[in-house]
């Protein structure tokens, strides 16, 4: 009986830990979004959407950082999606076993979660070293490289849900095979892949690294896509590790905004996908 | 089931009711020629031959793995969509062999339609359903195009229950619908050959019951190719069947002959259910 | 055959095998596969292209000497390679078992309505930017370990002779073991939804007979569950570290940005991502950016082969469950 006793109470004192590091995961997310509502709010001001970032000891806003960011965001999305879809499809419906496919799925899925920094050194070295200067363009092109693996795996997974059945249905009826993919399978897999894309563009909303070395940041207001653009990310970067009060409350703000963004981004896709479960 | 049970049900079939018409002329149009069909190094199919006629109904049957999923696959070569599965042989349609390279696997399936054994409705509207197959190779004014769809729903016995949601998606229909659907898309795009593989099995039997009479009504304008795992179908709804036993074919007659006076003993034991 | 008869017929079976169609949409996709591998390569040439001065001046020294001087130009990676490794180890420590326990949790313990839930909140903590951790470590985590943690851990651990060299130093709250323990809770939710996944491939048959014989549920996870999971845990664990290696901006912020090795991980350091992060866009000098860009290829090099690693052994896992 002695030993059953101590089983009990190991188990009970593993249950309390798991539950205990639940706890903990739990408790820094709420300590972290916690501390940036507190300290972010007090930055929410309309003329954070309407000013300039400011030099230090001046009041000001975030409007061309929030600008830079919305059009590089946008630019790497509408390169990096198409790109991932693309190469998404030839994995699930033209790769079937091939030694090809499995090579770029293999380092596809490293891309995934390799270390964003080092992306931007190579757009530094491919682009800004070329061109001669950073750019808005490079900050995309980098962007865009962040996006191309997460839209390339969650493509393949979904075309890869699609049932054969309905392939086959299609080419019985005399379909050439890229109507089959492009008229059915991504119509069946439509939901999917737009959760897919959602969650690469809150992945890339809230990257700086690969900013640093491409798009730079910018004090002004610029639509100049060839020139350095002032972004969200960098501007936090740039304003938190000041020693300015000002500052400090603006990159609190930043960082508010792009969290919303992502947060919003993330719990979005997630109730698309589950919408189609019930919606079936 | 015994030789006068099969009599029995034989009588049931629609060729005893008074307003059937006569059947037009027999004439053959496929003929199958020493076909043989590889999974790779395992042969599915041996050495098959049979031909399919004109405005009638070829039933094949045989136990699970006989092959006779496989030989309807062939016919409009769906499996070449599958590297490492190939077919020797000839299938002869109105005097050309579709097995051999040079022809056009999209127009050729245009011509041969083929139904699955689960309802696939496209996820799209069930207008764009019927429409899809059409679209691939005809350019059509609006309102063409919205009589043949109407032509393709009606003829599938499906236009009544659907005229008013033609917009709506076609996942919204029930099983049996949705089957009903899948032969509507075929016929749509006015093929020859029908190749129809177990339609009724994942369907519950009223609607079993309503694609059987609708298969014995598009019997007059196609020649069909049914597999059926379900004997009695097969005796009702088929002029001529085919008895195939792993992967060889045992037996092809008549139906009411097989059903009655089988030649082989094989095929004997397995209609009356020894096997199988 | 009914009257309305317009397709093309016999004449037309014999024609062109592949709709052009068909062959541009392939080659199409086909190109973009190749772009994947194509991104890959030109990041590796880049790196080794940009290195290549400061490998050529330093040769394999790089690697061990612990010197960075812009003004002489004589640049060592030791110390933010050590930095790398060590935040990314005190990652792991402190990271493997709360992911363990997360996933044991979800999994096994909690009552079925509050899986999902729960799950995504957990996963939300890899949602958020790593620069939200970086300004948060910052301005609210390292004063809070300043004041109390810090202190606390000098008085205990800091005393004991012999590893007390390790808990060493004034409270300063930035330090390789705040970015440590920051980046215990970024690569957390990683580790731990993989070994979720992977727990939940676990036939029931086989945990249900574990509990028919009277086990308890510890004994069953701990039994049962994780040798049965084992590889797909170790590859978690791998994926988890790659992204420990190589996580930048919420590092940056808490380490110190300190070129030295301390005994102490109370002591400010650095690592090759807040190295890059910090001075690159400050480098003067040709020797110096190609320094910086030798550091990046290393950190690449060492990241890709945690990850290859971590791929191989999840594929290996699917490939035994028959997925």
């Amino acid at each position: 009986m002695a030993i059953y006793a101590r089983r009990r109470l190991i188990n009970a004192l593993v249950m309390v830990l798991a539950m205990a590091a639940t706890g903990f995961g739990l408790l820094w997310l709420v300590l972290v979004l916690w501390t940036l509502l507190w300290n972010g709010i007090a930055a929410i001001t309309p003329a954070l959407f309407s000013e300039m970032t400011p030099p230090p000891g001046s009041a000001g806003g975030l409007l061309n950082a929030i600008f830079g960011s919305v059009v590089m965001t946008f630019i790497a999305t509408v390169i990096g999606t198409p790109t991932g879809i693309l190469a998404g499809t030839f994995l699930a419906e033209y790769s079937r076993g091939s030694r090809f496919g499995e090579v770029v799925r293999f380092i596809n899925d490293i891309l995934l979660s390799a270390p964003s920094i080092i992306v931007g050194l190579f757009v530094y070295e491919l682009m800004v070293v070329r061109m001669g200067h950073f750019s808005a363009w490079a900050g995309a092109v980098a962007l865009a490289i962040i996006v191309v693996p997460v839209v390339v795996r969650t493509t393949e997974d979904m075309l890869n849900l699609v049932p054969n059945a309905l392939r086959e249905a299609a080419s019985a009826l005399g379909s050439p095979k890229w109507k089959v993919i492009v008229m059915v399978s991504y119509r069946a897999a439509i939901q999917g892949m737009v959760t897919g894309i959602m969650l690469a563009v809150a992945r890339i909303a809230g990257e700086t690294a690969p900013l640093l070395f491409t798009a730079l940041n910018n004090q002004f207001w610029s639509t100049n896509l060839n020139a350095p653009m002032a972004n969200l990310p960098v501007v936090i970067f740039q304003f938190a590790m000041s020693p300015y009060a000002d500052w400090q409350v603006l990159a609190w703000g930043g960082a508010l905004l792009i969290t919303i963004t992502v947060l919003f981004l993330n719990i979005g896709a997630r109730a698309l996908a589950s919408w189609g479960t019930f919606k079936k | 089931m015994s030789p006068a049970t099969a009599r029995q049900v034989m009588s049931l079939a629609p060729s005893d009711s008074p307003e059937r018409r006569p059947d037009p002329p027999v004439r053959q149009k496929v003929l199958i020629r020493d076909v043989e069909f590889f999974y790779d190094a395992f042969k599915a199919l041996k050495n098959i031959t049979m031909p399919l006629h004109d405005k009638r109904v070829t039933a094949f049957i045989g136990p699970s793995g006989c092959g006779k999923s496989t030989l309807l696959r062939v016919l409009n070569r769906i499996y070449e969509l599958y590297p490492g599965q190939r077919a020797t042989g000839e299938v002869i349609v109105d005097g050309e062999n579709i097995l051999s390279p040079g022809v056009d696997l999209n127009l050729l399936r245009a011509r041969i339609g083929m139904v699955f054994q689960k309802p696939t409705p496209f996820p799209m509207s069930i207008y764009d359903n019927i429409a899809f197959g059409i679209r691939l190779y005809e350019r059509l004014a609006h309102h063409e195009l919205d009589d043949r769809v109407e032509s393709a729903l009606r003829r599938a016995a499906l236009w009544g229950e659907v005229k008013d949601k033609l917009r709506q998606s076609g996942l919204g229909l029930s099983g049996g619908q949705q089957q009903r659907l899948c032969i509507a898309r075929a016929i749509a795009v006015q093929p020859e050959i029908l190749l129809l593989d177990e339609p009724a099995s994942a369907l519950d039997p009223l609607s079993t019951q309503r694609i059987e009479e609708l298969i014995a009504e598009l019997k007059a304008d196609y020649c069909i190719a049914i597999v059926t795992h379900n004997m009695q179908q097969a005796a009702r709804s088929s002029d001529y069947t085919a008895f195939m036993y792993l992967g060889e074919l045992i037996e092809f007659d008549e139906t009411e002959r097989i059903f009655t006076r089988p030649k082989q003993k094989h095929t004997e034991d397995y209609i009356t259910g020894r096997f199988g | 055959m009914p009257a309305d008869i317009v397709l093309p017929r016999v004449a037309a079976t014999n024609s062109r095998r592949r709709a052009p169609g068909d062959f541009i949409f392939r080659y199409l996709t086909f190109l973009f596969a190749l772009l994947v591998l194509v991104i890959l390569g030109g990041v590796i040439l880049a790196l080794i292209d940009g290195a290549l001065p400061a490998l050529r001046a330093f040769g394999v020294s790089f690697l061990y000497t612990d010197v960075w001087n812009p003004v002489t130009e004589k640049f060592g990676a030791l110390a933010p390679i050590y930095g790398t490794l060590v935040t990314s180890a005190i990652a792991m420590v402190i990271g493997i078992p709360v992911a363990f326990g997360v996933a044991m949790f979800i999994t096994e313990i909690c009552p079925i309505w509050l899986k999902r839930p729960l799950a995504t909140m957990i996963e939300l903590l890899a949602a958020i930017p790593s620069i939200i951790y970086g300004i948060w470590g910052l301005f609210v985590f390292a004063p809070f370990v300043q004041q109390y943690i810090q202190p606390a851990i000098i008085d205990s651990l800091g005393q004991i002779p012999g590893i007390g060299a390790l808990f060493a130093g004034p409270p300063l709250g930035i330090g390789v073991l705040t970015a440590g323990f920051i980046l215990a809770i970024m690569v957390l939710p990683f580790i731990s939804s993989i070994m979720r996944d992977v727990f939940e491939t676990v036939p029931a048959m086989l945990k249900e007979s574990a509990y028919g014989l009277g086990a308890t549920r510890t004994e069953v996870v701990l039994q049962v569950v994780l040798p049965y999971t084992r590889i797909g845990v170790v590859g978690g664990v791998m994926l988890g570290l790659g992204r420990a290696l190589g996580e930048t901006m919420a590092v940056t912020f808490v380490i110190g940005n300190a070129h030295r090795i301390s005994a102490s991980i109370l002591q400010p350091g650095t690592t090759i991502s807040a190295t890059l992060a910090n001075e690159f866009t400050e480098a003067v000098g040709d020797l110096y950016l190609s320094s910086l860009i030798a550091l990046g290829l290393i950190l690449f090099v060492i990241t890709f082969i945690v990850l290859a690693f971590a791929k191989l052994l999840l594929l290996e896992l699917q490939k035994r469950a028959g997925g």
